[in-house]
C-alpha cells in the first residue's frame, strides 16, 4: 500500500483546511457560487439532483481495511449508509451536505486518501490492473508504475490545468483488466527481446460521445523513462488540445485529427528535448516505492484438502468458486471477486455493513489487502485456499457471493438520472430488470461470459461502447430511450460496438437483451462467448430478432 | 403553468420556491399561471445567494388533480431516486408523492439544458 509521507500528510491537511474556510465563506455569502464552485470541484465535490456528491479517489483502486472501515463509517454518518463504486474504481458518496464536506475530507487525511483530483482538467486517479501483485500472467507489479505516477501527477504544476480531464490505466499482463486502450493514455507492459521490460503507449483512447480506441504510438518504452515520456506526451497535447471546444478537447480528439505517427513523432520530438534524467525516478526511489507492494506470503502447498473437500459437499460453494475465484501467482492462495452485483440490486453500491464485513475479512484473510475493480466489484487479492470456505460463508452472509462474475448479471451501470445532474435517463433501473431475469444461476451459467455496460448519457461513464451488450439512454423529447449496441469490447481484443437499430423504450430493454441471449444461444458454435458468435455472425440476426415486430 | 426550483446551498436538497422561502415538498410549492410573475420570482432567488444554487423555472401538467413537473428529470427530483425508494422526499409517502409517481408528461429539463448551456 502507498504511504504519504511528510509533505503529503501536511499538504493534504493544509487542503482540507482551506477547503473548511473556503466553504465557511461560501455558506456566508463572502463567495458567489461562480467563485466557489471550481474550488468545491477541485475537492471533489459535485451538486447533483437531490445532494452534493462526494467522489473519492481510491489510488488504482487500493484499499486496505483501514481505509474501507473510514469509508464505512463516512457512508454511515454523513451519507445514506452507502456507497456507489464506480467504473474509474473511485467512490462516490450521494447524499452528502456541503457543510460536512469538510469534516469528511478530514477523515479521509486520517487514513491518506482525498477526493483531489476527482474533478477538473486535472490528470486523474490513476487505474491498473486489480489482480496487481497476485496473478500470475503479470510482468511485473504495475502498482508500482501506477503509484510513481500518482505521486509526480498529483498536484503537478504545470499539469493543472489541461485543456480537458485526463486519465491513464496501467497494466502489466497480457489480459487487460484495466481497459488501457479506451483511456488517454493506455500503458501494458512488454518485455523486450533482451528481457529488458518496457511499456507499449497507446494514446488517445476515450468513450464519450465520439469513442476511439487508443493508437499505440510507442512499441517499446523502457520503464525507467515512463514519467519524462509521460510529461512529452501531455505537453504536446498541453500545447496543441482544443480548450476553445470541450466537445473536442480530449486528447482523443487531437490524436484522431494529427494522426497516430504525426502525434507520435512530435511526442518524440518533444521527449527528445527534454531533460529526462529530471523527471525520471532514481532506481533507489523506485525500490523505495516497490518495498510497498510486497506482501509476506507463506508457504503453502499448491493443493487444499479443505478446499477440495468443500468444493465436493457444496455445489453452491463450487459455483462460487467457478466464477469468483482465480488462480494465484503464489501456490496455496486465489484471488477472490467479491460481486456487488446481486440480482435486482444497484451495481455498484456497497453498504457501510458490507463493507464492514470486507474490510475484516481483507484483514483476516487477504493480507490487509482489497481491491476495487472498473467492472464495479471488489476483490480480495491474496486469499489461502484453505480460507475459502471461511471466506465465502462471510460473504454470502453480507450478499457478497453471488456467483457471477463476468456473467450476465455482472452488469456495469452509471448512476444516471436516478442521480446524475448530466444524466438523460436512467441506469440504474435497466440493470436490475435485466439482471433480475437472468438471476438464475443455472441459466447465467448457462449463458456464459456477456457483458452488459449502460451509460445513461453520452459521456459514457458506464463504458456502453465497449459492452458486448452495450445500452446508452437517450432523451427523446423528455421520455427515456435506449439506444443498444452489441460487439464492443474493452479488454486485449478492444472493439467499439455495433448499433443494434432505432432506440428502445425502457420497458423493451431487457425483453431485447433476452431475444439476443436466445440469439446467441441458438447460433453459438463449440465454446463461443456471445461476443465470438456476434463477431462470427455479424449484427444481422440480433437486429432480426429485436426488431421482429417492426416488420 | 410553471414552479420555481433550485438546489439548496447547504445540503444540496431539491427545494422549491414558496412565497420568497423555500419547501421541500413540491406539493407545498407556488404554482405560477402567470409568467411574468414567475420570472420575478426566478430573479429574487437569483439574489438569494446562500440559500439556493442555480434556481430555476421549470413547467406542469396535471396529475391525479394536482401539479406535478412536466420533466421526468425535475419528477426525480421532486421523489429522489428509483432504486431506493426509500431515500428522499419519496419515503414520506402521501397524495402528493403517488400523483409525482404517476404522472406522464415528457418533456426535456430546462434545468439540464441550462446545465448543458452553462458547461
Amino acid at each position: 500500500m502507498y504511504r504519504y509521507d511528510v509533505i503529503d500528510k501536511e499538504f493534504v491537511a493544509d487542503r482540507t483546511a482551506e477547503f473548511r474556510e473556503q466553504v465557511t465563506r461560501r455558506l456566508a455569502g463572502e463567495i458567489t457560487e461562480d467563485q466557489f464552485k471550481p474550488i468545491r470541484l477541485l475537492n471533489g465535490l459535485y451538486l447533483q439532483l437531490h445532494a452534493y456528491m462526494l467522489r473519492v479517489a481510491i489510488p488504482y483502486g487500493s484499499l486496505n481495511s483501514a481505509k474501507l472501515r473510514k469509508l464505512a463509517y463516512i457512508a454511515r454518518v454523513y451519507d445514506k449508509g452507502y456507497g456507489h463504486f464506480t467504473t474509474r474504481t473511485n467512490l462516490q458518496l450521494h447524499w452528502i451536505k456541503l457543510k460536512d464536506a469538510p469534516e469528511i475530507l478530514e477523515h479521509l487525511a486520517e487514513v491518506e486518501m482525498h477526493a483531489i483530483q476527482t474533478s477538473g482538467n486535472t490528470i486523474r486517479n490513476v487505474t491498473a490492473d486489480p489482480y496487481a501483485g497476485a496473478t500470475a500472467d503479470e510482468l511485473d507489479d504495475p502498482r508500482v508504475w501506477a503509484e510513481a505516477i500518482r505521486q509526480w501527477s498529483t498536484l503537478h504544476p504545470e499539469f493543472a490545468f489541461l485543456p480537458r480531464k485526463f486519465k491513464i490505466a496501467v497494466t502489466a499482463a497480457a489480459k487487460d483488466r484495466a481497459a488501457t486502450r479506451v483511456y488517454d493514455i493506455g500503458l501494458a507492459l512488454r518485455r523486450g527481446r533482451g528481457g529488458e521490460l518496457g511499456f507499449e503507449v497507446m494514446v488517445g483512447g476515450g468513450l464519450g460521445r465520439t469513442p476511439y480506441l487508443g493508437p499505440t504510438i510507442r512499441e517499446f518504452l523502457p520503464t525507467r523513462h515512463l514519467l519524462s515520456y509521460l510529461q512529452a506526451i501531455i505537453r504536446v497535447y498541453n500545447r496543441h488540445g482544443r480548450r476553445d471546444n470541450i466537445w473536442k478537447a480530449r486528447i482523443k480528439v487531437l490524436v484522431a485529427s494529427l494522426g497516430a505517427e504525426e502525434f507520435g513523432r512530435q511526442v518524440e520530438a518533444e521527449w527528445e528535448k527534454s531533460d529526462k534524467a529530471e523527471v525520471d525516478l532514481p532506481d533507489t526511489e523506485l525500490a523505495r516505492i516497490r518495498g510497498w507492494f510486497r506482501p509476506g506470503f507463506a508457504k503453502l502447498a499448491p493443493r487444499s484438502e479443505a478446499f477440495e473437500a468443500a468444493k465436493a459437499a457444496d455445489p453452491a460453494f463450487a459455483r462460487w468458486t467457478r466464477h469468483n475465484v482465480h488462480p494465484h501467482k503464489q501456490p496455496g492462495y486465489a484471488i477472490v471477486d467479491v460481486s456487488l452485483k446481486v440480482p435486482g440490486q444497484t451495481p455498484g453500491d456497497m453498504s457501510w455493513e458490507q463493507m464492514e464485513v470486507a474490510a475484516d475479512l481483507a484483514e483476516r484473510f487477504s493480507l490487509d489487502d482489497i481491491r476495487v475493480t472498473y467492472q464495479q466489484n471488489l476483490l480480495l487479492p491474496h486469499v489461502r485456499l484453505d480460507d475459502l470456505p471461511a471466506v465465502h460463508k462471510a460473504l454470502a452472509e453480507a450478499g457478497l457471493a453471488t456467483p457471477n462474475m463476468e456473467l450476465i448479471s455482472d452488469i456495469i451501470a452509471c448512476p444516471g438520472l436516478d442521480y446524475c445532474a448530466l444524466a438523460n435517463a436512467r441506469a440504474i433501473p435497466i440493470a436490475q430488470q435485466i439482471a433480475t431475469r437472468f438471476a438464475d444461476d443455472e441459466r447465467a451459467e448457462a449463458v456464459g461470459e456477456l457483458k452488459i455496460k449502460i451509460s445513461g448519457c453520452i459521456n459514457a461513464c458506464g463504458h456502453h461502447h465497449v459492452g458486448h451488450i452495450g445500452i446508452l439512454g437517450v432523451d427523446k423529447k423528455g421520455e427515456e430511450f435506449y439506444q443498444l449496441t452489441l460487439g464492443g469490447s474493452g479488454e486485449e481484443d478492444a472493439a467499439l460496438g455495433q448499433m443494434l437499430g432505432p432506440a428502445l423504450p425502457a420497458d423493451k430493454v431487457a425483453e431485447a437483451v433476452e431475444q439476443m441471449v436466445e440469439v446467441y444461444m441458438r447460433e453459438r458454435r463449440d465454446g463461443e462467448r456471445f461476443l465470438d458468435t456476434f463477431r462470427r455472425t455479424g449484427v444481422a440476426p440480433f437486429k432480426e430478432a429485436v426488431y421482429a415486430d417492426a416488420h | 403553468m410553471k414552479a420555481l426550483t433550485g438546489n439548496r446551498l447547504d445540503d444540496g436538497e431539491a427545494v422549491f420556491w414558496k412565497d420568497g422561502r423555500w419547501v421541500a415538498r413540491f406539493v407545498d410549492a407556488t404554482i405560477f399561471d402567470d409568467e411574468d410573475r414567475a420570472t420575478e420570482a426566478e430573479a429574487k432567488a437569483k439574489s438569494q445567494l446562500t440559500v439556493v444554487v442555480d434556481p430555476y423555472l421549470i413547467d406542469l401538467i396535471e396529475s391525479e388533480g394536482l401539479w406535478a413537473p412536466l420533466s421526468y428529470r425535475e419528477r426525480v427530483r421532486a421523489l429522489g431516486p428509483t432504486n431506493h425508494p426509500q431515500h428522499g422526499k419519496q419515503a414520506l409517502g402521501g397524495e402528493d408523492i403517488a400523483a409525482l409517481q404517476h404522472a406522464h408528461g415528457a418533456a426535456r429539463s430546462t434545468g439540464r439544458v441550462a446545465l448543458i448551456k452553462r458547461k
